[in-house]
Protein backbone atom coordinates (compact mmCIF):
# COMPACT_ATOMS: atom_id res chain seq x y z
CA UNK A 1 0.00 0.00 0.00
CA UNK A 2 2.92 2.00 0.94
CA UNK A 3 4.70 1.72 -1.94
CA UNK A 4 1.61 2.55 -3.79
CA UNK A 5 1.54 5.54 -2.69
CA UNK A 6 4.90 6.25 -3.30
CA UNK A 7 4.62 5.45 -6.95
CA UNK A 8 1.84 7.60 -7.80
CA UNK A 9 3.52 10.55 -5.69
CA UNK A 10 6.54 9.97 -8.44
CA UNK A 11 4.12 9.63 -11.48
CA UNK A 12 2.35 12.90 -10.92
CA UNK A 13 4.34 14.78 -13.31
CA UNK A 14 1.17 14.33 -15.59
CA UNK A 15 -1.04 15.79 -13.10
CA UNK A 16 0.06 19.28 -13.35
CA UNK A 17 -0.61 20.73 -16.75
CA UNK A 18 1.85 21.60 -19.17
CA UNK A 19 2.71 25.43 -19.37
CA UNK A 20 1.61 27.16 -21.70
CA UNK A 21 3.69 30.62 -22.20
CA UNK A 22 4.08 32.58 -24.92
CA UNK A 23 3.02 29.91 -27.89
CA UNK A 24 5.20 27.29 -25.85
CA UNK A 25 4.84 24.64 -23.96
CA UNK A 26 7.02 23.06 -21.15
CA UNK A 27 6.55 20.69 -18.01
CA UNK A 28 8.72 22.69 -15.86
CA UNK A 29 8.02 25.91 -14.94
CA UNK A 30 11.13 26.98 -13.63
CA UNK A 31 13.19 29.47 -15.90
CA UNK A 32 16.83 29.31 -14.43
CA UNK A 33 19.84 31.71 -15.20
CA UNK A 34 23.24 30.35 -16.17
CA UNK A 35 25.22 32.75 -14.71
CA UNK A 36 27.71 32.95 -11.16
CA UNK A 37 27.72 29.64 -11.15
CA UNK A 38 31.66 28.06 -9.81
CA UNK A 39 32.44 26.66 -12.81
CA UNK A 40 30.65 25.82 -16.86
CA UNK A 41 30.70 22.33 -15.56
CA UNK A 42 28.26 22.71 -12.57
CA UNK A 43 26.72 25.24 -14.61
CA UNK A 44 25.49 22.37 -16.63
CA UNK A 45 24.49 19.84 -13.96
CA UNK A 46 22.81 22.58 -11.82
CA UNK A 47 20.46 23.11 -15.26
CA UNK A 48 20.29 19.92 -16.17
CA UNK A 49 19.03 18.91 -12.64
CA UNK A 50 16.92 22.26 -11.72
CA UNK A 51 14.17 20.51 -14.86
CA UNK A 52 14.23 23.53 -16.01
CA UNK A 53 13.83 24.22 -19.88
CA UNK A 54 14.29 27.46 -20.21
CA UNK A 55 17.59 29.16 -19.08
CA UNK A 56 18.14 32.92 -19.60
CA UNK A 57 21.71 34.40 -21.10
CA UNK A 58 22.89 37.38 -22.08
CA UNK A 59 24.67 39.24 -24.49
CA UNK A 60 28.10 40.87 -23.97
CA UNK A 61 31.37 42.01 -25.66
CA UNK A 62 33.86 39.57 -26.63
CA UNK A 63 37.55 39.19 -28.32
CA UNK A 64 38.26 38.11 -31.00
CA UNK A 65 41.00 35.97 -29.38
CA UNK A 66 38.18 34.84 -26.57
CA UNK A 67 36.44 33.42 -29.62
CA UNK A 68 39.06 32.28 -32.03
CA UNK A 69 38.05 28.29 -30.46
CA UNK A 70 34.60 29.09 -30.10
CA UNK A 71 32.34 29.75 -27.80
CA UNK A 72 32.07 27.03 -25.07
CA UNK A 73 29.54 28.66 -22.97
CA UNK A 74 27.38 28.61 -25.46
CA UNK A 75 28.11 25.31 -27.09
CA UNK A 76 27.38 23.82 -23.99
CA UNK A 77 23.52 26.00 -23.47
CA UNK A 78 23.39 24.26 -26.70
CA UNK A 79 24.01 20.67 -26.13
CA UNK A 80 21.29 21.14 -23.42
CA UNK A 81 18.14 21.36 -25.53
CA UNK A 82 16.89 23.92 -23.81
CA UNK A 83 14.72 27.13 -24.94
CA UNK A 84 16.77 29.83 -24.30
CA UNK A 85 15.15 33.66 -23.18
CA UNK A 86 17.75 36.38 -23.29
CA UNK A 87 18.20 39.09 -21.38
CA UNK A 88 18.62 42.67 -21.91
CA UNK A 89 20.34 42.73 -18.62
CA UNK A 90 22.87 45.86 -17.73
CA UNK A 91 20.94 48.01 -19.97
CA UNK A 92 20.31 51.67 -18.43
CA UNK A 93 18.40 53.35 -21.46
CA UNK A 94 15.42 52.00 -23.92
CA UNK A 95 17.72 52.64 -26.62
CA UNK A 96 19.75 50.25 -25.58
CA UNK A 97 17.87 47.68 -24.28
CA UNK A 98 16.24 47.40 -27.79
CA UNK A 99 19.08 47.29 -29.57
CA UNK A 100 20.23 44.64 -27.42
CA UNK A 101 16.62 42.48 -28.28
CA UNK A 102 16.86 42.85 -31.77
CA UNK A 103 20.91 41.67 -31.75
CA UNK A 104 19.66 38.68 -29.47
CA UNK A 105 16.91 37.74 -32.00
CA UNK A 106 19.66 37.75 -34.50
CA UNK A 107 21.92 35.53 -32.31
CA UNK A 108 19.62 33.00 -30.73
CA UNK A 109 16.76 32.91 -33.75
CA UNK A 110 13.90 33.51 -30.76
CA UNK A 111 11.10 36.07 -30.78
CA UNK A 112 11.26 36.52 -27.07
CA UNK A 113 13.08 38.60 -24.90
CA UNK A 114 13.47 39.38 -20.76
CA UNK A 115 12.93 43.25 -20.84
CA UNK A 116 15.51 44.54 -18.38
CA UNK A 117 16.42 48.24 -18.15
CA UNK A 118 17.70 49.49 -14.88
CA UNK A 119 16.86 52.62 -13.14
CA UNK A 120 19.00 52.63 -10.40
CA UNK A 121 22.17 51.45 -9.54
CA UNK A 122 21.96 50.72 -6.05
CA UNK A 123 19.18 48.04 -6.30
CA UNK A 124 19.31 47.45 -9.67
CA UNK A 125 15.50 48.27 -9.54
CA UNK A 126 13.78 48.37 -13.25
CA UNK A 127 13.18 51.81 -14.89
CA UNK A 128 9.27 51.68 -15.31
CA UNK A 129 9.31 54.44 -17.77
CA UNK A 130 11.88 53.16 -19.81
CA UNK A 131 10.25 49.78 -19.44
CA UNK A 132 7.31 51.06 -20.93
CA UNK A 133 8.97 52.92 -23.75
CA UNK A 134 10.91 50.14 -25.21
CA UNK A 135 8.01 47.46 -24.44
CA UNK A 136 6.66 49.63 -26.90
CA UNK A 137 8.84 49.45 -29.77
CA UNK A 138 9.84 45.82 -28.92
CA UNK A 139 6.27 44.70 -29.53
CA UNK A 140 5.95 46.64 -32.87
CA UNK A 141 8.89 45.07 -33.95
CA UNK A 142 7.36 41.81 -33.45
CA UNK A 143 8.93 40.62 -30.16
CA UNK A 144 7.14 38.81 -27.62
CA UNK A 145 8.36 41.07 -24.16
CA UNK A 146 8.82 39.45 -20.86
CA UNK A 147 9.24 42.75 -19.03
CA UNK A 148 11.39 42.07 -15.68
CA UNK A 149 9.02 45.20 -13.72
CA UNK A 150 8.98 46.31 -10.19
CA UNK A 151 5.84 44.56 -8.53
CA UNK A 152 3.75 47.98 -9.39
CA UNK A 153 -0.03 47.35 -10.50
CA UNK A 154 -0.70 50.36 -12.65
CA UNK A 155 2.64 49.65 -14.12
CA UNK A 156 1.42 45.88 -15.17
CA UNK A 157 -1.75 47.35 -16.30
CA UNK A 158 0.26 49.61 -18.41
CA UNK A 159 2.26 47.04 -19.96
CA UNK A 160 -0.89 44.56 -20.46
CA UNK A 161 -1.94 47.40 -22.31
CA UNK A 162 0.81 47.49 -24.53
CA UNK A 163 0.12 43.71 -25.38
CA UNK A 164 2.35 41.95 -22.81
CA UNK A 165 1.01 38.37 -21.95
CA UNK A 166 3.63 37.88 -19.66
CA UNK A 167 4.72 40.07 -16.61
CA UNK A 168 7.60 39.23 -14.59
CA UNK A 169 7.90 41.30 -11.13
CA UNK A 170 10.64 41.03 -8.79
CA UNK A 171 10.58 39.49 -5.24
CA UNK A 172 13.05 41.54 -3.89
CA UNK A 173 16.37 42.99 -5.95
CA UNK A 174 18.10 40.82 -8.54
CA UNK A 175 20.86 38.95 -6.17
CA UNK A 176 19.74 39.48 -2.70
CA UNK A 177 17.53 36.09 -1.84
CA UNK A 178 15.31 37.60 0.41
CA UNK A 179 12.69 36.64 -0.94
CA UNK A 180 9.05 38.43 -1.75
CA UNK A 181 9.81 41.42 0.23
CA UNK A 182 5.60 41.77 -0.62
CA UNK A 183 3.65 39.44 -1.03
CA UNK A 184 0.83 41.75 -0.95
CA UNK A 185 1.92 43.66 -4.03
CA UNK A 186 2.20 40.20 -6.33
CA UNK A 187 -1.40 39.08 -5.00
CA UNK A 188 -2.84 42.02 -5.97
CA UNK A 189 -1.27 41.28 -9.36
CA UNK A 190 -2.21 37.71 -9.82
CA UNK A 191 -5.71 38.75 -8.99
CA UNK A 192 -5.94 41.81 -11.15
CA UNK A 193 -4.26 40.29 -13.85
CA UNK A 194 -5.47 36.37 -14.01
CA UNK A 195 -5.16 35.33 -17.46
CA UNK A 196 -1.62 36.97 -17.79
CA UNK A 197 1.49 34.72 -17.38
CA UNK A 198 2.93 36.12 -14.01
CA UNK A 199 6.59 34.82 -12.98
CA UNK A 200 8.72 36.16 -9.64
CA UNK A 201 11.41 36.99 -11.09
CA UNK A 202 14.85 38.34 -8.79
CA UNK A 203 15.00 37.91 -5.38
CA UNK A 204 14.29 34.25 -4.63
CA UNK A 205 16.94 32.70 -1.83
CA UNK A 206 15.31 29.59 -0.81
CA UNK A 207 13.27 26.99 -1.63
CA UNK A 208 10.62 28.08 0.45
CA UNK A 209 10.07 31.56 -1.52
CA UNK A 210 9.72 29.88 -4.73
CA UNK A 211 6.92 27.93 -2.70
CA UNK A 212 5.33 30.84 -1.62
CA UNK A 213 5.33 32.20 -5.28
CA UNK A 214 3.84 29.19 -6.40
CA UNK A 215 0.98 28.72 -3.67
CA UNK A 216 0.39 32.65 -4.76
CA UNK A 217 -0.45 31.31 -8.20
CA UNK A 218 1.92 32.78 -9.63
CA UNK A 219 2.79 31.06 -13.08
CA UNK A 220 6.62 30.21 -12.74
CA UNK A 221 9.47 31.70 -11.12
CA UNK A 222 12.77 33.27 -12.49
CA UNK A 223 15.96 32.87 -10.44
CA UNK A 224 19.60 32.38 -10.63
CA UNK A 225 21.71 32.95 -7.92
CA UNK A 226 19.58 31.00 -5.40
CA UNK A 227 21.15 27.78 -7.03
CA UNK A 228 24.61 29.34 -8.65
CA UNK A 229 25.91 30.84 -5.15
CA UNK A 230 24.70 28.01 -2.98
CA UNK A 231 26.93 25.98 -1.15
CA UNK A 232 26.13 22.47 -3.43
CA UNK A 233 23.54 24.30 -6.52
CA UNK A 234 23.59 21.11 -8.42
CA UNK A 235 21.94 19.88 -4.97
CA UNK A 236 20.20 23.21 -4.95
CA UNK A 237 18.68 23.26 -8.53
CA UNK A 238 16.88 20.35 -7.45
CA UNK A 239 15.68 21.98 -4.25
CA UNK A 240 13.77 24.04 -6.37
CA UNK A 241 12.58 21.41 -9.64
CA UNK A 242 10.35 20.04 -6.22
CA UNK A 243 9.77 23.35 -4.97
CA UNK A 244 8.33 24.87 -7.63
CA UNK A 245 6.05 21.70 -8.46
CA UNK A 246 4.90 21.87 -4.82
CA UNK A 247 4.20 25.01 -4.62
CA UNK A 248 2.31 24.78 -8.31
CA UNK A 249 0.62 21.71 -7.19
CA UNK A 250 -0.52 23.08 -3.70
CA UNK A 251 -1.74 26.15 -5.70
CA UNK A 252 -4.04 24.29 -7.87
CA UNK A 253 -5.26 21.70 -4.91
CA UNK A 254 -5.99 24.95 -3.05
CA UNK A 255 -4.92 25.48 0.91
CA UNK A 256 -7.42 25.05 3.78
CA UNK A 257 -8.63 28.91 5.20
CA UNK A 258 -6.83 29.68 8.41
CA UNK A 259 -8.66 29.91 11.75
CA UNK A 260 -8.25 31.78 14.98
CA UNK A 261 -9.52 28.65 16.81
CA UNK A 262 -8.20 25.10 17.39
CA UNK A 263 -10.48 22.41 15.58
CA UNK A 264 -9.36 18.92 16.69
CA UNK A 265 -8.22 17.13 13.83
CA UNK A 266 -9.08 13.37 15.67
CA UNK A 267 -12.66 12.36 15.73
CA UNK A 268 -14.08 13.13 19.39
CA UNK A 269 -16.97 10.91 19.68
CA UNK A 270 -15.52 7.71 21.17
CA UNK A 271 -13.46 9.43 23.47
CA UNK A 272 -11.97 7.15 25.84
CA UNK A 273 -13.46 7.07 29.34
CA UNK A 274 -11.20 9.05 31.02
CA UNK A 275 -12.12 11.92 29.21
CA UNK A 276 -15.88 11.62 30.84
CA UNK A 277 -14.88 12.91 34.34
CA UNK A 278 -12.64 15.87 33.14
CA UNK B 1 41.06 54.77 -40.74
CA UNK B 2 41.08 54.38 -36.73
CA UNK B 3 37.88 52.95 -35.70
CA UNK B 4 36.77 51.61 -32.37
CA UNK B 5 35.73 47.90 -31.71
CA UNK B 6 34.55 46.52 -28.87
CA UNK B 7 35.76 50.09 -27.20
CA UNK B 8 39.22 49.35 -28.49
CA UNK B 9 40.90 51.26 -31.06
CA UNK B 10 41.94 49.65 -33.98
CA UNK B 11 43.73 51.19 -36.98
CA UNK B 12 43.19 49.71 -40.70
CA UNK B 13 45.15 50.49 -43.91
CA UNK B 14 41.72 51.63 -45.89
CA UNK B 15 39.65 54.87 -45.93
CA UNK B 16 36.60 52.39 -45.80
CA UNK B 17 35.47 48.63 -45.18
CA UNK B 18 32.58 46.65 -45.17
CA UNK B 19 31.56 45.00 -41.80
CA UNK B 20 31.89 41.61 -43.94
CA UNK B 21 35.37 42.65 -45.04
CA UNK B 22 36.09 43.72 -41.16
CA UNK B 23 34.75 40.36 -40.00
CA UNK B 24 37.12 38.34 -42.58
CA UNK B 25 40.28 40.73 -41.43
CA UNK B 26 39.58 40.52 -37.44
CA UNK B 27 38.40 36.76 -37.41
CA UNK B 28 35.17 36.72 -35.53
CA UNK B 29 34.03 33.30 -35.35
CA UNK B 30 30.11 32.37 -35.42
CA UNK B 31 27.19 33.39 -33.23
CA UNK B 32 27.88 37.53 -32.98
CA UNK B 33 25.47 40.24 -33.75
CA UNK B 34 27.14 43.53 -34.52
CA UNK B 35 25.77 47.14 -33.69
CA UNK B 36 27.35 49.86 -35.45
CA UNK B 37 27.36 53.45 -33.96
CA UNK B 38 24.38 51.87 -31.79
CA UNK B 39 22.41 50.87 -34.32
CA UNK B 40 21.97 47.45 -34.65
CA UNK B 41 22.92 45.94 -38.54
CA UNK B 42 21.37 42.98 -39.70
CA UNK B 43 23.83 40.34 -40.83
CA UNK B 44 22.19 40.36 -44.48
CA UNK B 45 23.47 44.16 -44.47
CA UNK B 46 27.13 43.20 -43.53
CA UNK B 47 27.76 43.23 -47.17
CA UNK B 48 26.28 46.49 -47.94
CA UNK B 49 27.06 48.75 -44.81
CA UNK B 50 29.96 50.57 -45.11
CA UNK B 51 32.66 51.49 -41.85
CA UNK B 52 34.58 54.52 -41.82
CA UNK B 53 37.09 56.66 -39.50
CA UNK B 54 35.47 57.18 -36.05
CA UNK B 55 33.02 54.73 -36.05
CA UNK B 56 32.02 52.57 -33.39
CA UNK B 57 31.17 49.05 -33.65
CA UNK B 58 30.06 46.76 -30.28
CA UNK B 59 30.45 42.80 -31.36
CA UNK B 60 28.23 40.62 -28.69
CA UNK B 61 28.00 37.17 -28.55
CA UNK B 62 26.39 34.76 -25.75
CA UNK B 63 27.44 34.97 -21.83
CA UNK B 64 25.99 33.78 -18.76
CA UNK B 65 23.14 35.46 -17.41
CA UNK B 66 20.05 35.97 -15.44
Amino acid sequence: MEIDWIFSLQSKEDRVEKWKIEGKEFDSRLMIGSALYPSPEIMEKSIINSGSQIVTLALRRQSATNLKDGNQFWDIIKNLNVTVLPNTAGCHTAKEAITTALMAREIFEVDWVKLEVIGNQYNLQPDPFALIEATKILIDEGFRVLPYMTDDLVLAQRLADLGCTTLMPWGSPIGTGRGLMNPYNLRTIREQFPNLNLIVDAGIGKPSDAIEAMELGFDGVLLNSAVALAQEPILMAEAFKHAIYAGRLSFEAGAMQTRDMASPSTPTVGTPFWHQFS
Amino acid sequence: MRISINAEIKEFDKEFLTIQELLEIINYGEGIAIALNETFILKTKYQETTIKDGDRLDILSPVQGG
